[in-house]
């Protein structure tokens, strides 16, 4: 909430008098500014000595304003955008590629649900390996369970490559598992912290190595959220939603493709259904459920 | 004399009428909205669970505006003006409205391209299109996305200068699209602000934000005539409904589809929405997925959704199923 006199230094004719009418509105910010209506302050305005010059202060917070949303476009520049950034990179599983029509599309969430044990940590390992091999990307992986496993990876990694000098196989491993970096986050607060760090990473264009983040894997997303649900507060509700908001800006603004997995909850008539309620169901672009007994998946959006 | 001039009135019912229709001319959009005539001012707002097919409504609602009406002969029937696409949601798959749109391009009317593609020896081959006229619907669509409350409002509040900007071009905006007006509700609702200075600030809740929504919209359909079409997800079931329907899962669920309408009683969800926005709107629907399931062809099953008026309340229910080239009712 920046108080209207930070911007006085960059924009002068938001002076001390232009401030003190604002204040004799109640208005302290831009933010109170967006909450009330400007037309009947310009009508105020007119009344004042000073108006012509209160009424220019007015138009200049008003193209302040106008750079504080995202930018407009039309659909011919949505459709080259997606065209040039928003690809495709693959699991490394067939079966799974073919339900996501080619696999995890940059710019979108990808939510795996399931029971426990259904082979959704090994969706993601799977994918942080085959990203971090063929896409030329790195992995950013952020582990609530520690079941992050290296030696996993490496199966992964050395499963297709032929059986050739050591040293060279040594060599790409080692550059392959550098792609991939593992945190391991406990709660939602840390998460927040770990995206926003990067986030502000990704802005700078500070590159730790030469490859630019790929593929951001949450797992599990409800682990963490979760706890803090429940009760007859919303603030649980709400670090829920601002998290997922956070990891979409991430996958369009920044062309990361985020994965994130998410357990599964008895439902209404005993049927399953996967955790974190209504509100999280308008998140993620894309929801596969995977079941145990026949390892058969479900597509659904 | 002055009384008589009075009497004597401005113009005939005639050229009156002629004056009111020419601008204000009723939309009838495609299916299933179709029911109720819906004009510039109308606020509508389609309502359901997640997923049933709402972005879907808008998206074929975006792309009957930005068609032209006749083209090359050929004729489709659209509005020829800009959509404005506020994606509060972020969401929004710009592939989808190509492929959507390039559809509609090949074959002209909806009808003919429900023929070809259940033609299965049309399938998936390159779609003939007119390239200029793809180009200049897919121009004509705008979009932004917001990721806060803040960011949507400040979109609301420079929206006028922009279709102003637009109308010196000689293009005219006829809908306003909003995806998912409740995706803050819960990030509104927890933030409560302690007042710094002065007692009578506005501090930024739910009801302060909508309430300025509501009166930035209200503002932007006086100046420019346009159809608002605002899409909510229900974030909360109705517990109550959800347990009776439970306990009758056993017995054969006829009074769901049979009798059709619903009491405003037996609503399967819960208003969240300040009285502000509800009173806004003009128009309302709610769509809710069904159990069943249309085979259409061999690969594809289809989920079958109902969509039921609730303003004006009609009584009856339609059903439809999203295929690839859109949204189709099924008899």
């Amino acid at each position: 909430m920046a108080p209207l006199k930070s911007l006085e230094q960059e924009y002068p004719i938001l002076d001390s008098n232009f401030q003190s009418f604002c204040a004799s509105h109640d208005i302290f910010s831009v933010e109170d500014l967006l909450l009330h209506d400007l037309y009947v302050l310009a009508a105020f305005a007119e009344q004042e000595s000073s108006s012509e010059r209160l009424k220019q202060g007015i138009a200049q917070v008003l193209s302040i304003i106008d750079g504080q949303h995202q930018p407009w476009l039309n659909g011919m520049e949505l459709l080259e955008d997606a065209q040039r950034n928003k690809h495709v990179l693959s699991t490394g599983c067939e079966g799974i590629d073919l339900l996501l029509h080619g696999g995890l599309r940059v710019g979108q969430l990808t939510e795996l649900v399931g029971p426990s044990s259904s082979g959704k940590t090994q969706v993601c390992l799977l994918a942080a390996s085959n990203v971090a091999k063929k896409h030329i990307g790195s992995v950013v992986y952020l582990d609530t369970g520690n079941s992050f496993s290296p030696q996993r990876v490496t199966q992964f990694i050395c499963q297709h490559s032929d059986p050739a000098i050591d040293q060279a196989k040594h060599t790409t491993l080692r550059k392959v598992m550098n792609n991939i970096s593992c945190q391991s986050v406990f709660d939602i607060f840390t998460m927040f912290d770990v995206l926003h760090q990067l986030e502000f990473n990704l802005r700078s264009q500070i590159q730790g190595g030469d490859c630019k983040v790929q593929l951001l894997i949450v797992d599990s997303v409800s682990s963490m959220v979760t706890p803090i649900l429940g009760g007859s507060g919303s603030q649980g509700h709400a670090l829920m939603i601002s998290a997922g908001y956070l990891l979409k800006k991430l996958a369009h603004e920044h062309n990361v493709a985020v994965l994130v997995t998410n357990h599964t909850v008895g439902g209404d008539g005993g049927i399953s259904k996967p955790a974190l309620g209504e509100s999280w169901k308008s998140i993620p672009h894309v929801r596969l459920l995977l079941s145990r007994d026949h390892g058969g998946s479900i597509c659904c959006w | 004399m002055e009384a008589k001039g009075w009497i004597s009135g401005d113009e005939s019912a005639k050229e009156m009428l002629g004056r009111v229709l020419s601008r204000a001319r009723p939309f009838l959009l495609l299916p299933p909205l179709h029911r109720v005539p819906l004009r510039p001012r109308n606020v509508l707002e389609i309502v359901g669970p997640s997923p049933s097919a709402k972005t879907h409504l808008l998206i074929q609602a975006a792309l009957t505006c930005v068609l032209p009406v006749d083209w090359n002969g050929v004729h489709y029937g659209g509005f020829d003006g800009l959509a404005i696409f506020i994606d509060l949601d972020c969401r929004f798959d710009i592939f989808r409205f190509s492929h959507l749109l390039k559809l509609r391009l090949a074959s002209g009317s909806i009808s003919e391209i429900d023929r070809e593609q259940n033609d299965n020896t049309k399938k998936r081959s390159s779609i003939a299109y007119d390239e200029e006229l793809y180009t200049l619907c897919m121009r004509r669509f705008s979009y932004v996305r917001c990721y806060d409350s803040f960011e949507f409002l400040a979109t609301l509040k420079t929206l006028h200068y922009r279709i102003q900007k637009e109308k010196a071009y000689g293009n005219c905006v006829h809908m306003l699209l909003i995806d998912s007006i409740g995706a803050f509700h819960w990030i509104d609702r927890a933030s409560t602000c302690l007042p710094l200075r002065g007692n009578n600030r506005k501090s930024h809740s739910i009801q302060t934000v909508l309430e300025t929504v509501v009166q930035e919209i209200r503002k932007l359909l006086l100046l420019h005539p346009m159809l608002a079409i605002a899409t909510k997800a229900t974030l909360f079931g109705n517990r109550a409904m959800n347990e009776a329907k439970c306990r009758n899962l056993r017995k054969p669920d006829t009074s769901y589809s049979q009798s059709g309408g619903i009491t405003a009683l037996q609503l399967p969800y819960r208003e969240y929405m300040p009285s502000a926005w509800q009173t806004f709107v003009t128009h309302r629907i709610l769509l809710r997925p069904s159990d069943d399931h249309l085979a259409v062809s061999d690969d594809q099953n289809h989920s079958v959704y109902f969509s039921e008026w609730l303003l004006p309340s009609l009584s009856f229910l339609d059903k439809f199923i999203v295929k690839e080239a859109g949204v189709f009712l099924v008899a």
